[in-house]
């Protein structure tokens, strides 16, 4: 299991990192370019995407990975301090938003275990 | 929205951004063993006197036309060499170098010191910041048609157009919209801009297909250099 992390700040990326330590392997990525200059080699299970990044914005990430048939269906886990409202994500395959502001570390373990087991569930049905 | 009240609204949300990393970083505490703790401590300093630097920054903003900051001959390269010790830990943390080149004959600048100080500090760490790793950042100090010029390079993504359309006047008139520059420079260049205007001087930014070059123009003392 390998999951994308796409966020700006070097220390925030390393605490997600270490949040999933166990549950599944990670890349960080400072930037959406080259997180997307990689993603459809590494097709990872889940990304945990930042919204306010240097460069391109988490939005410009998203439409670029739905717009292509092998990223579309990739689960996306927002972590922002912005108020972000669920319904307008409906068109990307946004699974959660987790406020910066509130969140415990253990709302990332949690929700990246749901995550990925049920994409490995799913992957069990498809083979 | 105001051009105050934006700025309050902006210098907020980059001050936030601290404080949650921070928070973060404390939560985190019990997941550490005895090494990363190590590290988790080093970040909640560097993070916290960042963003401590950046208030007493902005409290000066907000005091620049009491007249209580005074102009006086500097030695820039003093000045420099300041800010790169200061600065070197970071550096090597991050896996970034610095290469220095200093060919001014003038070796004085009519400036403040505690401002000229701040200007650098922000181009250096802005460059630290947006460099990509194993990359040096090139600081030179030259003279420059009676004045003298201050530059740094870095190698990593370019500045974005609409901060560079800005400061292509040689003055940024507002703290950065978040949505320009996310959580990062735009108050900072903000604040540069705003202590240069105070000294006289003059910040432009070049981008680069592969960086930034931010720039200084100084007026020159004519006091002779005792250093």
């Amino acid at each position: 299991m390998l999951t994308y992390i796409i966020e700006d700040d070097k220390v925030m990326g390393e605490l997600f990192s270490r949040y999933l330590k166990g549950i599944s392997d990670t890349k960080i990525f400072r930037d959406a370019i080259s997180a997307i200059n990689n993603i459809s080699e590494d097709k990872p299970d889940l990304i945990l995407l930042d919204i306010l990044l240097t460069g391109p914005d988490g939005f410009t990430f998203l439409n670029e990975i739905v717009s292509y048939e092998d990223t579309a269906k990739i689960p996306v886990v927002i972590v922002s301090s912005l108020k972000l409202k669920a319904e307008k994500l409906e068109e990307y395959n946004v699974s959660r938003i987790l406020n910066k502001e509130t969140m415990m570390p253990e709302d990332v373990k949690k929700i990246a275990k749901e995550i990925l087991a049920k994409s490995e569930s799913s992957e069990g049905k498809n083979e | 929205m105001s051009v105050e009240v934006n700025g309050i609204f902006v210098a907020a949300h980059e001050l936030k951004s601290p404080l949650n990393i921070l928070r973060q970083l404390a939560l985190s505490m019990e997941l550490d063993d005895k090494k990363s703790l190590e590290w988790t401590k080093s970040q909640m300093v560097e993070i916290s006197e960042r963003a401590i630097k950046q208030v007493n920054d902005l409290t000066k903003v907000a005091r620049l036309e009491d007249g209580l900051f005074e102009l006086e001959p500097v030695s820039i390269r003093a000045v420099c060499d300041d800010v790169l010790k200061e600065l070197r830990f970071l550096y090597r943390g991050n896996h970034r170098g610095v290469v220095e080149k200093y060919t001014n004959k003038s070796r004085l600048v009519i400036a403040n010191k505690e401002m000229l100080y701040s200007v650098i500090y922000n181009f250096c760490s802005n460059a630290m910041r947006y460099s990509d790793e194993n990359t040096k950042v090139a600081v030179s100090v030259r003279d420059k048609k009676g004045k003298v010029e201050l530059k740094v390079r870095d190698y990593g993504p370019a500045l974005p157009t609409k901060i560079w359309k800005e400061l292509k006047h040689g003055f940024i008139s507002e703290p950065t919209s978040i949505a320009m520059r996310p959580g990062s420079s735009g108050l900072g260049l903000y604040i540069a801009s705003k202590f240069s205007k105070f000294m006289n001087a003059e910040v432009s930014a070049v981008r680069h297909r592969d960086g930034t070059s931010f720039t200084l123009v100084l007026p020159v003392s004519s006091q002779t250099s005792l250093f």
